[in-house]
């Protein structure tokens, strides 16, 4: 094999296997970074590990809203099941009863500790004359 | 009436762009008459989807709620200039404002390239057909002039007062203007793959206009961020959301494009990456269109839509993405240069510079691309959220730096020694090595990305430095606009890792009268105000902050939570005190039953030099078109 | 090895775009449809125009639960296909939401009344409890359960792809 054609052999077995390698980080970062995303429902259903951060979605329970200093506990649920969720800090602008919020944190207990909560953006009118309760 | 006019106009314009497409099929082969007409019956087109754009501003000005799209998103009592961007608020109307734009560059592109090119009118060509498909897509599945008859609504519903604000009216727009001006670059190399002439220096034509969207892409990305970043009161600036990473991937696709032009435009290699660059990019923005208007996917900002207007922007963006494609593949063997590449050479780095960059896109993708897939197969719904993108992202942009900074001594077609004793890449790295160190003691910081982010950055200022100061005393040539542009880059690296490392927040409880200590800042809350304006009512929140190092100092801060009538929103308006190293963020949270209010206190350090670093970027970018320009 | 390369570059959108065709020709892909097996929330409200009460036990078995308002520029928009379903037979049961009676009422007048009779939910209780967050909002009661939940206008398209295969289909929909 000529001089020229070994530097080619070379420089194209070091991209491959620097391409393979890096694909396998990449899947590899991802597979270990996943957040799996649950209803109350379906978070009754599967064996959660205490420890895994999980996001659970669905509609603040009317009447659930307790505030306890910077803490707050509610109920998030899907009108099937609900779980109890308690946050420490200032909840998004969207969040009220009746809305629908996604929750990201640690089941303990069984109840969601959440890091994150996410309002979900809504895109509906509301008459300007009436009072809402919040 | 006005609204048949203008609808009458759209029409008319996709009959004249069909027929400039027509035309142009038969220019391939050099017919000069067909050329003059391709260009003069686009330029008609052009004109005329003006028109209607102009009269459908009018309409939107004058409150005309028999049009459905302004009923539904305008009101009589919205201020003007709020009434005309409520146009690009929502699906129907920024699609008309984004074939606007692509009418727009191409119609400057038309009028500026000489009509001596020998690919001006294929590519015109292509452009019509672009623009041609998307005001099909437009006026059959997505009309904003459908309207509301016989009676129309005395008023429209409100926006979401979210959306009157400056910074979010003129965000759309920029990244509009920066996404479809790389159609520009996509049609001309399309029409040389399909023309096949080897011989054509296509580079040099599509450098500008690539450049000049670059630009435009970079300040609307950057608009964006900054507008999430006191609207959204969580203080963050990039949250890694699907909307978000469809726009950055066109980004880094053409960052890559104009440094691979760069190369193919001087030595000929590299044309085979520039080209897949340049289809890149135009089809990552098509790829974007559709993920966040066909309903795919469920985020913060996506359009709700109906299946058949996904289907009709995949078939469309399919048929232009795998026929450029097609035509690439079978062109590559030609495309591809005798000549090898120089190891050490700036051309090796910049080859590795595209791999980089190629590999973050990729990351990107599957990040976006992963949680659709495992529900299609799993029926699971999983996500993907910043720690992997930050896993990614923190190595690749540190050893991307790296290779910058071998590059900067580095000569076009040799090699050149690098490494030895006293070269300046040496003494960067010694100095960038001791900068680190210290600030990892300084702060007290381990993480290998706080280290890689540290070095990187410095890295790239030491480095930029030594080269000035050296060009400046020996009177020699260095590229300015580059060395500004990746000034701009160290800047940035050191900001978001700084602002990452050292930024934090305290959650308290506080009621008028009383004063929360913090480590710098002692807040005093004054008292409440209840303030009424025309469309809100808002408590407001008076706070006196006294630094504790200079108590003489004190200053105000105001936040405070509104509630709109139309809508019976409540958003929180966050207060905000900008200092030079560091962005005081306050959140008003609620009420609690004892009279005590909830506060949050964010301290985001650097954050303001996220986006000075990206206007650098800019201004070097800016620099190198002027350059450009003014050598044609 | 070259020729691999070029079969990657076009393989890879290919696939992709094949991966979203077929994403968005399942049957159940429709962004604002939920399908469901619930029943509807205990409520007591007042009719909107007889102003008499109205408990669960007064809806109809099968039939379509409409929230609108008169302040909504698009259940303006829907309307007309909901009078063209009242036509074909169809029950639609009006859940007027957060609007004022007279406000409601004048509308009706105005422009039709595709219902047989309207809740009157001046509070949005019932509609909270049915995880209703804007107005139009559409759902299809099957034998006293709800089965579907759709968000946003519904015209004869969504009717063809949502509604129509659950109402003929006899077994409950999963």
């Amino acid at each position: 094999m000529n001089k020229i054609r070994k530097k080619r052999l070379v420089s194209v077995l070091a991209l491959v296997s620097t391409s393979f390698l890096g694909v396998f980080l990449i899947l590899s970062a991802l597979n270990s970074n996943l957040d799996y995303f649950y209803t109350p429902s379906e978070l009754m259903e599967v064996e959660i590990p205490q420890n895994k951060r999980v996001k659970l979605g669905g509609m603040v329970e009317k009447n659930s809203v307790v505030r306890n200093g910077t803490n707050i506990t509610f109920n998030i649920t899907d009108y099937q099941e609900t779980i109890s969720v308690s946050f420490n800090g200032v909840v998004p602008d969207l969040f009220k009863e009746g809305s629908g919020i996604v929750a990201y944190g640690k089941l303990i207990n069984n109840r969601l500790v959440a890091e994150n909560i996410f309002a979900k953006h809504d895109e509906n009118y509301m008459p300007p004359s009436i009072e809402i309760s919040s | 009436m006005i609204g048949e006019v203008s609808h009458f106009f759209s029409i008319l314009a996709s009959g004249l762009f069909f027929l400039s497409f027509v035309f142009s099929i038969r220019t391939y082969s050099g017919n000069h008459n067909l050329e003059v007409l391709v260009s003069r019956v686009f330029s008609y087109g052009f004109s005329f989807i003006l028109i209607s754009f102009l009269l459908y501003v009018w309409l939107a000005i004058q409150s005309d709620f028999s049009i459905r799209y302004i009923a539904e998103h305008s009101n009589k009592d919205l201020p003007t200039f709020y009434k005309i961007s409520s146009i690009w608020s929502a699906h129907e109307g920024s699609m008309f404002l984004w074939i606007l734009f692509l009418a727009g560059w191409s119609q400057l592109f038309n009028y500026s390239l000489s009509k001596n090119d020998l690919l001006k009118a294929p590519a015109i060509g292509v452009l019509a057909f672009i623009i041609f498909g998307f005001l099909i897509f437009l006026l059959f599945t997505s009309n904003p002039f459908e309207t509301i008859l016989p009676i129309a609504p005395t008023n429209g519903a409100d926006i979401n007062p979210v959306l009157q604000d400056p910074a979010l009216v003129i965000h759309p727009p920029f990244l509009y203007l920066g996404y479809v001006g790389f159609v520009i670059a996509f049609a001309y190399n399309t029409a040389f793959l399909i023309k096949g002439d080897m011989q054509i220096n296509w580079e040099s034509v599509i450098r500008s206009w690539s450049l000049a969207a670059w630009i435009l892409l970079t300040i609307g990305i950057s608009l964006g961020s900054w507008w999430a970043y006191y609207e959204l009161g969580w203080g963050g600036y990039w949250f890694w959301d699907p909307v978000e990473n469809v726009a950055l991937m066109p980004w880094l696709a053409g960052t890559a494009l104009i440094h691979s032009l760069y190369v193919s435009s001087r030595s000929k290699v590299l044309r085979g990456w520039t080209i897949l660059l340049s289809i890149s990019v135009f089809s990552l923005s098509l790829f974007g269109a559709f993920i966040v208007r066909s309903g795919i996917i469920d985020s913060v900002h996506a359009f709700a839509n109906d299946p058949q207007r996904g289907l009709y922007l995949l078939a469309f963006s399919a048929v232009l993405i795998t026929s450029s494609l097609t035509f690439y593949v079978y062109r590559l063997p030609q495309l591809v240069s005798k000549n090898l590449v120089v190891a050490k050479s700036k051309e090796s780095f910049l080859t590795i510079n595209n791999i980089l960059f190629a590999a973050a896109i990729f990351a990107v993708m599957l990040g976006v691309m992963y949680p659709l897939i495992f529900d299609y197969l799993y029926d699971e719904r999983i996500s993907v959220g910043p720690p992997y993108y930050n896993t990614i992202f923190a190595p690749l942009t540190f050893l991307a730096s790296a290779f910058l900074v071998f590059s900067v001594g580095s000569l076009w077609q040799r090699s050149s020694k690098l490494f030895f004793l006293k070269s300046f890449l040496s003494m960067s790295i010694i100095f960038a090595l001791i900068v680190t160190m210290f600030s990892v003691y300084f702060y007290q910081e381990y993480q290998w990305w706080f280290i890689g982010g540290i070095f990187s950055g410095f890295l790239i200022l030491i480095r930029y430095f030594f080269l000035i100061v050296d060009s400046f005393m020996k009177k020699n040539y260095f590229n300015k606009s580059s060395a500004t542009a990746h000034i701009g880059l160290g800047v940035l690296i050191l900001a978001t890792t700084l602002n990452a490392a050292l930024s934090y927040e305290k959650i308290i409880n506080i009621k008028p009268g009383e004063t929360y200590k913090g480590d710098a800042y002692e807040f005093f809350l004054i008292d409440f105000d209840l303030i009424n304006e025309s469309n809100y009512d808002s408590v407001q929140a008076k706070f006196s902050v006294k630094p504790i190092d200079s108590p003489k100092e004190v200053f105000f801060m105001f936040p405070e939570k509104r509630k709109y009538f139309i809508r019976g929103q409540i958003t929180s308006e966050s207060a905000i005190k900008i200092t030079p190293l560091k962005d005081i963020y306050m959140t008003l949270g609620d009420q609690l039953e004892s009279g005590y209010w909830v506060v949050n206190i964010q301290y985001n350090f650097l954050i303001r030099w996220i986006w000075i670093a990206a206007a650098i970027m800019c201004f070097g970018g800016f620099t190198a078109l002027i350059e450009r320009l003014r050598k044609s | 090895m070259k020729n691999l390369l070029r079969f990657f570059i076009l393989i890879i959108p290919i696939g992709g775009i094949l991966f979203f065709y077929n994403i968005l020709t399942e049957d159940k892909f429709y962004p604002g449809a939920s399908f469901k097996n619930t029943s509807v929330p205990q409520f007591e409200l007042l009719s909107l125009q007889s102003k008499s009460p109205l408990i669960n036990d007064d809806l109809n078995n099968e039939m379509l639960l409409n929230v609108w308002a008169s302040w909504c520029i698009t259940c303006r928009i829907e309307h007309g296909f909901l009078m063209k379903l009242k036509s074909e037979g169809i029950t639609i049961t009006g859940l007027n939401y957060k609007d004022e009676a007279s406000d409601a009422i004048d509308w009706l007048n105005l422009y039709g009344n595709p219902y047989n009779y309207n809740l009157h939910d001046l509070k949005g209780s019932l509609a909270l409890d049915m995880g209703v967050t804007g107005a139009p909002e559409t759902f299809l009661i099957k034998n006293g359960v709800v089965l579907v939940h759709y968000s946003g206008e519904v015209n004869q398209g969504i009717w063809d792809k949502v509604f129509l295969p659950i109402i003929q289909d006899n077994e409950m929909f999963k």
